[in-house]
């Protein structure tokens, strides 16, 4: 009782901070009712029995018990700061904290610090830390340690936070031990979205300061300040977790132990996850989906975010530095010949929605939703080649592309090619490795048409500008603007969108930004994707839209 | 002896250079860039190239072979990307898995075909003989993966007799005798489809010995002076049939410590094959190339030992 | 290596060897029963292969049906997950399946014929550098390598082919050397070169077409080793999507393994069949023509680059 007291008084005191907060951006109230993050009705197939299994009291949550996590990836390092690989993430997130973590409406929610403040200009961030943290070797955690971790490991190595802060950062203070303070050379609005444990995990500077943080051996067996502790690393096999009994939330974490089991074939991880051999696994085989829905001891549960990438979607590029593409019409043509029902139906197996353009829907507050409509319609999409000068020769073909892809985009391409080949397009398809497709698109730009999976990440600034703005067309580096899209509007659009606080006012612009851009089609969004997680039924409490995924959960099997 | 041991070691000097050369050079011509995955997919070009510097990946292709080449004199193979840890550190933790793997699928899978060998040559043209031959190129002639996954669904999934992927139970910690039988428990599965697989070859190789034996002098003298044919079979015939055996047992061994990659795969088992696979999908360069040095060498000395074991049980070779 | 010289040495006391053609009919009149099925099963993909485009019309990537299908009236061998009918992928899959491992086994014959008469005939330093070569290769992991090929160079078929054709010959060129070698020494050909007949002209009329059965019999059975190769790539991802092959709708059915027997059953069969063929048809040649001193001798070099090992 005292425990179910605590926590109740834990969730009161968090809602009180983000009250009192002013620097939270509410979604605007003007978004569309389904596009919650959490809407639970899903595609046509997928009956409603998917939602969540989140038992609103934690009253009935048990202490003790383990969880077995299937993971696809051996992770390698276990340091978060170091790099943005999936891999690494989903393991070594439950050992670290953020300053700030995600709720499941993806709004910032106090961790490590526990209040913070912006100044009005929007240039300062001071935040309030925890008293009373200490990491697992005993050691305090204190400003230095953020200070430290930002400076010398995350803007050197994890590319995402050094992309997005170390041209607008100015300089990080520690006016005293439980303070910092973020100055902004102009006003940087997506901060508090970037603080997470995914993006900004804190680590601990009396163990990396002056050593070769790369080959430091705590990336291998990490200290954090996280609800568990690294117990053993069985290379290739799995990773156990313990317990943080010193955990500076109250009454947290629930389990005893935490393994993650690598099983690289997701056949054989949903196989794994009936028999009761694992408790949860991160992705879902389309042709599993069924199966596993049928199966009462199972849960298939979805968000659509998750750790190493949020609001995503499949994209086409369109090389627009040579012919064909060069040609709105060619582009539109390939807009309208392309179905994507089809794709969303036979390759995604239902697990996400069309796309209808650069921003994801179920980021409501930036979402438009009034923008041009491409519907699949190939009659339309003849035309449109023939005025592109692309009229079917003698043989009935009009011309031949090549479609440069990494493996796992596979189906997607043959849909293409088998909707393009009706229309007297041959699609050649270059199925490669994820790398060297990628430097085939971004580097060597030898492709008519690529596809690369395009994360909006937890706010716009992150993972949206980086595609369309002409100052990211750049030789050798994935998901810049790979199209060579190049516009002088959007450009200013995107520089005065980043640096306005006001959200409402934000939305504005980026409404702006997609009507042009979907106009425009420099790429061809398919899939919103919303992939499926799948879990055992006695599991519970698993934030499975954020790095931390176990702060919270607990089993009945203990 | 020790002076032909001696040379043949020498001889593989060359062979090895020759095989890091060829291995360093494929694997950096090769498109793609390991940066992507070392930096992160957001970075700028002066991040990628402040990386390129830090993992020397900025030298000219000659320097960074001749730098590989004198760190690997030294005996430096490098630290892998991925892990962040020295080379072969990561690969002996892999090692007793997949030595575990295929070794106990070889000798199993050994003794079965010596065993159906040995019944196919004494009925040779029989329908026992033919049944041998096409059961045993069935398994051959089923792509692994297939095989597994089809063992899978019969007999962890339908009859529940044995877990679906792994090594052991994560969920347990068990000591002694019982970590030993989760093992087996484990094992049984991966290793019958691997063990499958080599059946046909042995079996072929023990019945056509088999055959070749029965047919000399010695053996229809013992038939003549009327020795059990039992008799004659296991202790005379199997005894020389095997000397081809044991050479292609021999170069088997050698693919040991190549291990199993789609095996290994299907079952999530901890292997040197899977970890052959994923580094190359992370672009693992020095990681790599130390698996493929690894498995040259061991080749190199199986195939010796295999010499070895064949002179000593064959008398008529001698060493040249 | 040694040990497998001094085997082809031994062998050279074995004086029953006559011209190839001279034994081809009495070769014929020996093939054991099971090879005529495995000659009957090969002739009959053959044909598949050749007729291909008559016998399923049309494309077969193209999507003609809805997913997912069993077999039925309407598709024979159901649809698979992108609607396209699994009888048509099935038999234009024969013609690159089929294609793949004729062309593997064909460069890889060429190239140890090559390299092994060439070492074995000349012998001498020419010897020994081919045949440090040749250890190179057999110790190279074969298929790590064809996995690091396909997926940094990207798996299209011409790749597969020349990569299998080139890692597979190791085997070839040793058993032809031997061969050679133990001709070399021979009645007939020493005959030859004391009336001064010269050495090209007696590799080619006398040694080459003795030695040359075993290995064409080993090439055969390289066929089906490169075809489970090709699908043991496929499975990983890195095959060729431009084609389709057995191995390519293997691939694709891997995660219907459950829900739809239908398209890993057909192709696995196919796939099956042809390597039990091709096996059926080189292990019968090799009985019909040498049927007291089979294989077992002769078969440690051949064993040791069986294409197979590594998977």
């Amino acid at each position: 009782m005292k425990r179910v007291f605590l926590l109740f008084s834990l969730l009161l005191l968090s809602l009180m901070l983000i009250a009192c907060s002013p620097a939270t951006p509410a979604a605007p109230t003007s978004a569309p009712v389904n596009n919650t993050p959490f809407a639970t009705a899903a595609g046509a197939v997928v009956p409603s029995s998917t939602s969540a299994p989140t038992p609103t009291a934690a009253a009935t949550a048990k202490r003790g018990g383990t969880v077995v996590v299937g993971v696809t990836s051996d992770p390698g390092q276990l340091n978060p700061g170091l790099t943005t690989a999936g891999g690494t993430h989903a393991v070594a997130d439950n050992m670290f904290n953020g300053l700030l973590q995600f709720n499941d409406k993806l709004e910032p929610q106090p961790s490590l610090a526990e209040t913070w403040t912006v100044s009005t200009d929007g240039k300062t961030y001071t935040f309030n830390l925890a008293k009373g943290v200490t990491w697992h070797d005993g050691k305090p955690f204190t400003s230095a340690d953020v200070k430290f971790t930002f400076e010398q490991i995350l803007l050197q190595f994890h590319s995402r936070t050094k992309a997005g802060l170390e041209n607008v950062l100015d300089g990080i203070d520690t006016p005293n031990e439980n303070t910092v303070v973020f100055r902004f050379k102009q006003p940087y609005a997506p901060l508090l979205r970037r603080l997470d444990v995914v993006e900004a995990a804190i680590l601990p500077k009396h163990l990396y300061d002056g050593t070769d943080i790369q080959k430091n051996a705590a990336n291998t067996a990490p200290i954090g300040t996280g609800p568990y502790k690294f117990k053993e690393y069985i290379k290739g096999d799995h990773i156990t977790l313990v317990r943080n009994e010193n955990y500076f939330k109250k009454g947290l974490p629930l389990l005893d132990t935490v393994i993650f089991k690598i099983i690289p074939n997701s056949t054989a991880a949903a196989q794994a996850l009936e028999k009761g051999e694992v408790d949860y696994i991160t992705g879902v085989n389309g042709p599993d989906i069924a199966r596993l829905q049928a199966n009462k001891d199972v849960v298939l549960v979805k968000a659509p975010a998750g750790p190493g990438g949020s609001f995503c979607i499949d994209t086409l590029i369109f090389n627009m530095r040579k012919p064909p593409f060069d040609k709105l019409e060619a582009r539109q043509a390939f807009a309208y010949g392309i179905n994507r029902q089809q794709i969303l139906e036979q390759v995604q197996f239902n697990q996400g929605r069309i796309a209808t353009g650069p921003i994801a829907s179920t980021m409501s507050w930036a979402y438009n939703p009034n923008v041009m409509k491409y519907a699949f319609d190939q009659v339309k999409a003849a035309e449109l080649l023939d005025k592109a000068g692309l009229a079917k020769g003698a043989d009935g073909k009009r011309l031949k592309v090549v479609f440069v892809h990494a493996t796992g985009f596979a189906k997607t391409a043959e849909v293409v090619r088998d909707n393009m080949a009706q229309l007297g397009v041959e699609v050649e398809l270059a199925t490669l490795e994820v790398n060297a497709a990628n430097e085939r698109m971004f580097t060597k730009n030898d492709f008519d048409i690529g596809i690369g999976s395009y994360c909006n990440g937890p706010d716009p600034e992150i993972g949206v500008t980086r595609a369309y703005v002409s100052s990211n067309i750049k030789v050798g580096v994935p998901f810049s603007n790979g199209a060579a899209y190049s516009n002088k509007q959007v450009d200013d659009l995107f520089i005065q969108a980043a640096s306005t606080i006001d959200t409402a006012q934000r939305a504005k612009l980026y409404a702006q930004i997609q009507e042009i851009l979907v106009k425009d089609v420099p790429y061809w969004w398919t899939i919103e994707t919303e992939l499926f997680r799948a879990q055992r039924k006695e599991v519970h409490d698993l934030r499975i839209w954020a790095g931390d995924l176990l702060e919270r959960a607990w089993t009945e099997r203990t | 002896m020790s002076r032909y041991i001696l040379r043949r070691l020498i001889q593989a000097v060359p062979l090895l250079i020759g095989i890091l050369i060829i291995n360093f050079v494929l694997i950096h011509v090769a498109p793609g860039d390991p940066i992507y995955l070392l930096a992160g997919d957001a970075g700028d070009e002066k991040y990628y190239a402040a990386m390129r510097a830090r993992f020397g990946l900025d030298q000219p292709l000659a320097m960074q072979l001749y730098l590989y080449l004198v760190n690997a004199a030294q005996g430096q193979f490098g630290y892998s990307y991925a892990y962040d840890r020295p080379v072969f550190e990561i690969i002996f933790a892999r090692l007793p898995a997949t030595l575990l793997l295929t070794g106990s699928a070889l000798v199993l899978s050994t003794l079965v075909a010596v065993w159906l060998g040995v019944v196919a040559a004494r009925r040779a043209h029989s329908a026992a003989d033919h049944t041998i031959a096409v059961v045993t190129l069935l398994f051959y002639g089923m792509p692994a993966f297939w095989l597994g996954q089809l063992l899978v669904i019969v007999f962890a999934i339908w009859l529940d007799w044995f877990p679906v992927q792994g090594m052991t139970d994560v969920r347990h910690s068990y000591q002694g005798l019982e970590y030993a039988s989760d093992v087996l428990r484990h094992l049984a599965l991966p290793m019958t489809t691997l063990g499958l697989l080599h059946l046909a070859l042995v079996t072929r190789l023990t019945r056509m010995g088999m055959r070749e034996q029965l047919d000399e002098d010695y053996v229809r003298t013992a038939h003549a002076k009327g020795l059990p044919v039992a008799r004659v079979v296991n202790y005379h015939a199997l005894r020389n049939a095997l000397l081809p055996v044991v050479t292609t047992v021999g170069t088997q061994i050698g693919t040991l410590f190549t291990g199993a990659v789609l095996t290994e795969i299907i079952f999530a088992w901890p292997g040197i094959g899977r970890l052959l696979y994923d580094a190359t999908l992370a672009r693992d360069y020095p990681l790599l190339m130390a698996i493929f040095l690894f498995v040259a060498v061991s080749v190199v000395v199986v195939n010796l030992v295999t010499d070895l074991t064949y002179a000593f049980l064959d008398p008529r070779v001698r060493f040249a | 290596m040694q040990a497998d010289t001094v085997i082809a040495r031994r062998r050279t006391a074995d004086g029953r060897r006559r011209a190839f053609l001279i034994r081809l009919p009495s070769t014929v009149s020996h093939l054991p029963s099971t090879a005529w099925v495995g000659i009957a099963l090969v002739v009959l993909l053959a044909l598949v292969a050749a007729f291909a485009s008559q016998i399923a019309p049309g494309n077969p990537f193209r999507s003609v049906a809805p997913p997912l299908q069993p077999p039925s009236t309407a598709h024979w061998l159901g649809s698979d997950d992108l609607g396209r009918e699994v009888f048509s992928e099935l038999v234009h899959g024969a013609r690159v399946s089929l294609f793949v491992g004729l062309a593997v086994a064909l460069t890889s014959t060429v190239v140890g014929i090559v390299i092994g008469g060439v070492a074995g005939f000349f012998g001498g330093w020419i010897d020994d550098a081919l045949m440090r070569l040749t250890e190179f290769f057999q110790v190279l992991p074969r298929f790590f390598l064809a996995i690091i090929v396909t997926a940094f160079f990207g798996g299209n078929i011409v790749n597969i082919v020349l990569l299998l054709g080139f890692t597979f010959w190791t085997g070839t060129a040793r058993l032809l050397r031997a061969q050679v070698l133990s001709l070399r020494a021979r009645e007939f050909v020493v005959a030859a070169r004391a009336v001064g007949v010269k050495e090209l002209t007696i590799l080619a009329r006398h040694v080459f077409p003795n030695a040359l059965p075993p290995v064409l019999v080993n090439g055969a059975l390289q066929v089906g080793g490169a075809i489970l190769t090709e699908a043991g790539l496929s499975f990983l991802g890195l095959g060729d999507r431009n084609q389709i092959s057995w191995g390519y709708m293997l691939n694709n059915a891997q995660p219907f393994i459950r829900s739809a027997w239908w398209m890993s059953v057909f192709p696995g069969v196919a796939l099956l069949i042809t390597v039990v063929a091709v096996n059926l048809v080189g292990d019968g040649l090799n009985e019909a023509m040498n049927p007291r001193y089979s294989v077992a001798s002769r078969r440690s070099p051949v064993v040791r680059s069986h294409p197979l090992i590594s998977i």
